[in-house]
């Protein structure tokens, strides 16, 4: 190999070898991610155009008017219904991701500092690798205890005769419904919420915790003053990974929260955590087979790239929090 | 030197692999009946996977009339249907493929013994809500109807038989499987579901549709008493029908395999061989 053997001047090919081949596989990745956007809002773009803004809009029912659009689109012929205003879903969503994070925030943030500051070491030695495990489990696996433990205790023993009977022909109180979707997805958030934040709490300078300890403030005032604030990057990052992941959750919330296009309204008093409704994400899941109808792929896609918008706001939001927080020393 | 024999020598084998893997394959076209959608596709991949590998079905589901002029104007090899013949459908013959069959259920603490299609109807449209509503019920509480969601192939045949193609109402219940309805109605005294005669099991209770029982004997047996079955039929042409359907109909028709799919699809398999256990 030695008459091989050429000097050349600046750096040789084998030497970029690696960045050229990793740099093309970003590339593609990206470029991946780009044409998956651009074939969803494309598919769903007629469904917009049809309807305007009114397609985020309430009015009429929900369900009623894609059976409509799913039928007319397997006549035969191409006069297409397209009316579709998709508000009781996007309520749905909104209050079933929302709900859940800002109650998966406040329970995860305090078992984590609990974990991270005052738990005996015993204690985190067994408790993490638990919450690393839970935060990975499959979500249908949550939607089954939510179907065999929940739906038949809330529905048997929580909601009585004259609270069903009240809503009897408009909307079935059975357990199948806000609350039950709403306590399974903040259980199988928080697992993740967790891991994030203790992982924030423990890369804490410790020089830090100790000043304020040094100077005689109590353990609690430290916690909540130094080490949660210096770690609130993580638990803008931890956040915004669960809301992504709650805005995406289907198969669960199809198994368990009423499947109904209807818009739970908090004027209805106490019943209300028990209406039924269904978000975005199990609203595809459950219409996959009217893909084969034209106007029914184009509302679906429709839904599909809103989903795609609220991820994409949502990493945009945690991006710029996070931004205005590097002086707090986290990347 | 040795990477680049190996290197020769990889890219030979690949030259010489891809053709012979890349069979032209058959295309079958079909089109016709929503209601079989569902058995049709599960039975197409199963015998694309497992029987014939050569074999690519496209089913266009337009609705049996429309499948049926498919038929005879030549532009479909054959037809799903979900009707029996009318004197309009000359030129074509029909197949019994398979039966559609659903039990209404309830849960064992509700005395219900039977029920009306006219009852059904009006529960599952939200004009009756309550159990003293419905006639020979010991129940006085509302009603909690449980279905399918719009994939379900007993979903389309309910929607057919019993509501006359109207939506199901906002207060039913659609979940995701079959086995989800099953299970609700086991867990909720005051549910009704519907479900296909593979799924009559302790805990649910199957009442008598119209005074006739849903057993195997009354929805498999001629004449059909059951009001919730039919015959879901496959049509071809009566004059030089495809021999590669005329197979895979011989296979959907007469093959454990095929009757199993049928019966987890939704169906009721009417003439398979039941498979050894």
């Amino acid at each position: 190999m030695e008459e091989d053997f050429q000097p050349e001047y600046g750096p040789k090919w084998s030497d970029q070898r690696v960045e050229r081949m990793l740099g093309a596989l970003v590339v593609f990745i990206v470029g991946l991610l780009l044409a998956m956007i651009v074939v969803v809002l494309l598919h769903g773009l007629p469904s917009f155009l049809h309807n305007g803004l009114s397609w985020f809009g309430a009015g009429g029912e929900v369900d009623a008017q894609f059976q409509a659009i799913y039928l007319s689109g397997q006549s035969g012929t191409s006069d297409y219904v397209w009316t579709f205003h998709a508000w009781p879903l996007i309520w749905s969503t909104i209050l079933i991701t929302f709900i859940s994070v800002f109650l998966a925030l406040f329970i995860s943030l305090f078992i984590s500092v609990f974990l991270v500051e005052f738990a005996p070491a015993w204690m985190t030695r067994i408790l993490q690798p638990v919450v690393y495990f839970l935060a990975s489990v499959p979500s249908v696996i949550y939607g089954l205890l939510g179907v065999l433990i929940l739906v038949p205790f809330i529905g048997n023993h929580l909601i009585t005769e004259p609270e069903k009977a009240s809503v009897a022909g408009v909307i079935s109180l059975t357990g199948y419904g806000l609350l039950t979707a709403v306590t399974i997805l903040t259980i199988m958030i928080s697992p993740l919420m967790i891991s994030i934040f203790s992982d924030g709490l423990r890369s804490v300078k410790p020089g830090w915790v100790e000043g304020s300890l040094a100077l005689g403030v109590n353990r609690w005032r430290t916690t909540w003053k130094i080490a949660v604030r210096a770690a609130r990057p993580a638990i803008v990052a931890g956040t915004v990974l669960a809301v992504a992941r709650a805005l995406g959750e289907s198969v669960m919330l199809a198994m368990i929260s009423g499947s109904t296009g209807f818009a739970p309204n908090p004027l209805d008093g106490l019943i209300f955590v028990f209406e039924p409704s269904r978000p975005l994400a199990a609203t595809i899941v459950e219409n996959v087979d009217a893909l084969s109808s034209h106007p029914a792929n184009a509302t679906l896609f429709a839904i599909a790239s809103l989903l795609l918008y609220s991820a994409a706001v949502c990493s945009f939001g945690g991006y710029l929090a996070r931004r205005s927080m590097r002086k707090y020393g986290a990347a | 030197m040795k990477m680049k024999t190996l290197a020769i020598t990889a890219l030979a084998t690949l030259g010489l692999a891809v053709p012979a893997s890349a069979g032209a394959k058959t295309t079958l076209i079909g089109s016709g009946s929503v209601a079989a959608q569902p058995v049709l596709q599960a039975l197409f991949k199963a015998y694309e996977k497992n029987v014939n590998k050569n074999v690519k079905f496209l089913y266009t589901p337009d609705g049996g009339n429309a499948g049926i002029k498919d038929v005879q104007s030549g532009t479909s090899q054959f037809a799903g249907q979900a009707r029996t013949p009318l004197p309009s459908d000359a030129g074509t013959t029909y197949i019994k493929l398979y039966l559609d069959g659903l039990c209404m259920d309830v849960n064992p603490k509700n005395s219900l013994k039977n029920i009306s299609i006219e009852s059904l109807h009006d529960i599952y449209r939200g004009l009756i809500t309550n159990w003293s509503q419905v006639g020979g019920s010991n129940l006085t509480t509302t009603i909690d109807p449980v279905g399918r969601d719009t994939n379900g192939g007993t979903y389309t045949f309910f929607l057919q038989a019993v509501l006359n193609n109207e939506p199901p109402a906002s207060n039913v219940n659609a979940l995701t499987a079959d086995g989800l309805v099953v299970n609700a109605v086991k867990q909720d005294p005051n549910a009704i579901g519907y479900a296909g005669l593979a799924w009559q099991k302790k805990g649910i209770k199957a009442v008598k549709v119209n005074g006739v029982a849903c057993e195997p004997k009354k929805i498999s047996v001629e004449p059909l008493k059951y009001p919730l079955s039919r015959y879901i039929f496959i049509v071809l042409p009566t004059t030089n029908p495809s021999p590669a359907v005329e197979k895979f109909v011989d296979w959907a028709r007469k093959s454990p395999e095929a009757g199993e799919i049928i019966n987890k699809a939704g169906g009721v398999a009417a003439f398979n061989k039941k498979a050894k256990k």
